[in-house]
């Protein structure tokens, strides 16, 4: 095909009368792509609930939800099934939905802001930063007894600190890409030299509690850790739809064409990175390190809704919510009735479903 | 004037890379922008792009001087077009077009954003491959999308930087036929930062010459490329040709098929001859 070069008369400007603009017919495809997977994502999450040892229904699990939210009274025969699914089944499927979603908002955020496809969130550092945080108030613990929240406020403080560390030292340079994943390379080291210092001197029970933590899962699952993270997901989507054009002009088209396009490069990247790291310190806090899914969950989405940003953040979402939530139910039936974290699972799932994406998908992943 | 640069300077730190810049492109215009490799070139495209702000001096379009503008109300003004890189990611053609239009919508494209961007694709003659990736396009039509992604833009400025350095003659000549093409129709001023003399010669109305950060030539063709001024920006012995109301550059050669460049330009006497005392050319 060549370029419409007649030297004159000028070719006219699109001849063709224009009924049908093509992109309009995509935006609309695209927006039946997102709506069929929160269909998906909707029965998966209440299937993800039957799937465990007591056994529960589909339409137990409506009944349930029924007589939560709307009121009512249950049998003594459903008592049970009642209280395994509202306390344990759908905090966990919640949980992991929701921390999911997270990861990979996360990562796709990630991604876009350092142009590179092999980031995630946890390339800053995040995570090595938030084991220690959590190894460290074990060891001091000792053999007393901790308090849930007590770990988790120690990963939390000490995730954030380090990405707010990585960002001043960032903002110093300008933010330059190199800087940033230089910066998270180093805060890696450091901080899984101080966890294995921790290792080194702690007693067996200490040990044991401290790489036990490192095991991302979702067992421990309470409807208050469901809210917290929950809460911080729904928020941040809308968040970053609104700064989705932005971030499209600086992930296709490089920071000085941003710049052209009316973009503030700097405060952008700043301001959505700490929302990613946000969103991967809270997930991390609650469930450990869960790896992977804020790698391939971008990159899935971007298979199934393209790469632009206004429709792939919300598929990103549904995409990791359901993959975390995959590798949860998969985790509680492979050697039932024993619970393989999912932080395990995700590893042994994701990792040959990226090496299918490279093989076949050249160009996306390119 | 369409496009004005009055006095402008820029530096890195202490580094100084423009100085007291000053010339003027006429609506409608297609001006070169000529210069060795790190005359600052890119850095005064920049400069006007609003990529970099300048330390001093002043870039004004229609009457409207840059600085006062917003970042975003600058974007509609003044359009950039980078040499075509390699993206991380893979955006269909239309949607990286849709990117020329950041700076007119809000959050989602409008009806009239989709219009300019179908305008613009098909202007650039890219109706096939809308659909395509970036990737799968060859260079000179990756390079005709951001054309395209400009036009979109819809500035009354268009700058580029170097976009035909990385393509073949056909694709280089296309580009060059193109911009000059869409500053007629559209009477918008362009500026290109290109390295081949003889294509600016030939397909630019205005020619401005940077020579470490400062403007050493500024007009016509014929005006602007003379052998003084090519010799002493590029250091390179040369001969220029007007014939056909076109402008041709040379590199001169002496019998031996030897070109002075560098050191050895003092070689020559000041009619452009060889000097009696000069040292005899020894192919090394």
């Amino acid at each position: 095909m060549t370029a419409t070069l007649q030297k004159q008369p000028a070719p006219a400007p699109a001849p063709s009368p224009e009924p049908s603009d093509p992109s309009r017919g995509r935006e609309l495809r695209k927006s039946l792509v997102l709506a069929a997977g929160a269909v998906v994502s909707v029965i998966a999450l209440i299937a993800a609930v039957t799937i465990g040892t007591a056994g529960v229904g589909f339409d137990d699990v409506l009944r349930s939800l029924q007589v939560s939210i709307f009121g009512g009274t249950i049998s003594a025969d459903f008592a049970s099934s009642y209280a395994v699914i509202t306390q344990l089944r759908l905090p966990r499927v919640l949980l992991a939905f929701a921390a999911g979603a997270a990861l990979s908002v996360s990562g796709v955020l990630m991604q876009g802001l350092l142009r590179n496809p092999l980031v995630s969130p946890f390339t800053l550092g995040v995570s090595p930063a938030a084991a220690f945080g959590a190894a460290l108030v074990i060891t001091l613990a000792g053999t007393n007894q901790l308090p849930a929240w007590a770990t988790i406020a120690g990963a939390m403080v000490m995730a954030l600190a380090v990405s707010a560390i990585v960002l001043g030292i960032a903002t110093a340079r300008r933010m330059a890409v190199a800087t940033l994943l230089l910066l998270g390379i180093a805060m890696t080291q450091i901080f899984e030299a101080l966890t294995s210092a921790l290792q080194f001197t702690a007693n067996e029970n200490t040990l044991q509690a401290i790489i036990r933590w490192t095991f991302g899962s979702v067992n421990d699952a309470t409807w208050s850790d469901v809210i917290i993270v929950g809460v911080i997901t729904v928020i941040a989507v809308p968040v970053t739809l609104l700064f989705s054009k932005d971030l499209n002009a600086i992930a296709f088209a490089g920071d000085d064409a941003a710049r052209s396009f009316g973009v503030n490069v700097g405060p952008v990247r700043i301001g959505l990175i700490a929302l990613s790291v946000t969103l991967a310190a809270v997930v991390v806090s609650f469930c450990g390190i869960i790896g992977f899914v804020g790698l391939v969950g971008p990159h899935i989405a971007r298979l199934a809704i393209g790469a632009d940003h206004r429709h792939l953040l919300p598929f990103a979402a549904l995409s990791g919510g359901l993959l975390l939530l995959i590798a949860d139910a998969v985790g509680r039936t492979v050697i039932a009735p024993a619970v393989v974290p999912v932080g395990i699972v995700v590893a042994f799932i994701g990792g040959p479903v990226f090496i299918y994406l490279i093989l076949t998908r050249r160009n996306t992943l390119k | 004037m369409s496009l004005s640069v009055q006095h402008l300077s820029f530096s890195y730190g202490p580094r100084r890379i423009l100085e007291d810049v000053t010339f003027e492109v006429a609506p409608g215009a297609f001006c070169a922008l000529l210069g060795p490799n790190g005359s600052g070139k890119s850095t005064l495209v920049k400069a006007i792009a609003g990529v970099h702000r300048a330390k001093s001096g002043t870039v004004t379009v229609e009457g409207r001087e840059t600085s006062s503008l917003g970042r975003r109300e600058l974007a509609r003004v003044v359009g950039y077009v980078p040499q075509a890189g390699d993206a991380p990611f893979d955006l269909t053609v239309r949607e990286a077009v849709m990117l020329g239009r950041t700076p007119h919508f809000g959050i989602a494209p409008r009806a009239e954003d989709r219009a300019k961007v179908e305008d613009a694709i098909a202007r650039m003659g890219l109706g096939d491959p809308a659909e395509r990736s970036m990737s799968e396009l060859s260079g000179g039509q990756a390079q005709r999308a951001l054309i395209a992604r400009a036009l979109a833009q819809d500035t009354r400025v268009l700058l580029l930087d170097e976009p035909t350095s990385a393509l073949d003659l056909r694709y280089q000549i296309e580009t060059l036929q193109l911009v000059r093409q869409i500053t007629r129709e559209e009477g918008i001023s362009a500026l290109i930062a290109i390295h081949d003399l003889n294509h600016a010669a030939r397909y630019c109305d205005q020619i401005v010459v940077l020579h470490g950060g400062r403007l050493v030539a500024d007009g016509s063709p014929a005006e602007a490329l003379r052998v003084p001024v090519l010799r002493s920006v590029y250091e390179v012995d040369v001969e220029v040709d007007a014939r056909e109301g076109a402008v041709e550059v040379r590199p001169r050669v002496d019998a031996a098929g030897f070109t002075r460049t560098g050191a050895r330009l003092v070689e020559l006497d000041e009619h452009g001859g060889i000097r009696a005392d000069a040292v005899a050319v020894v192919p090394r």
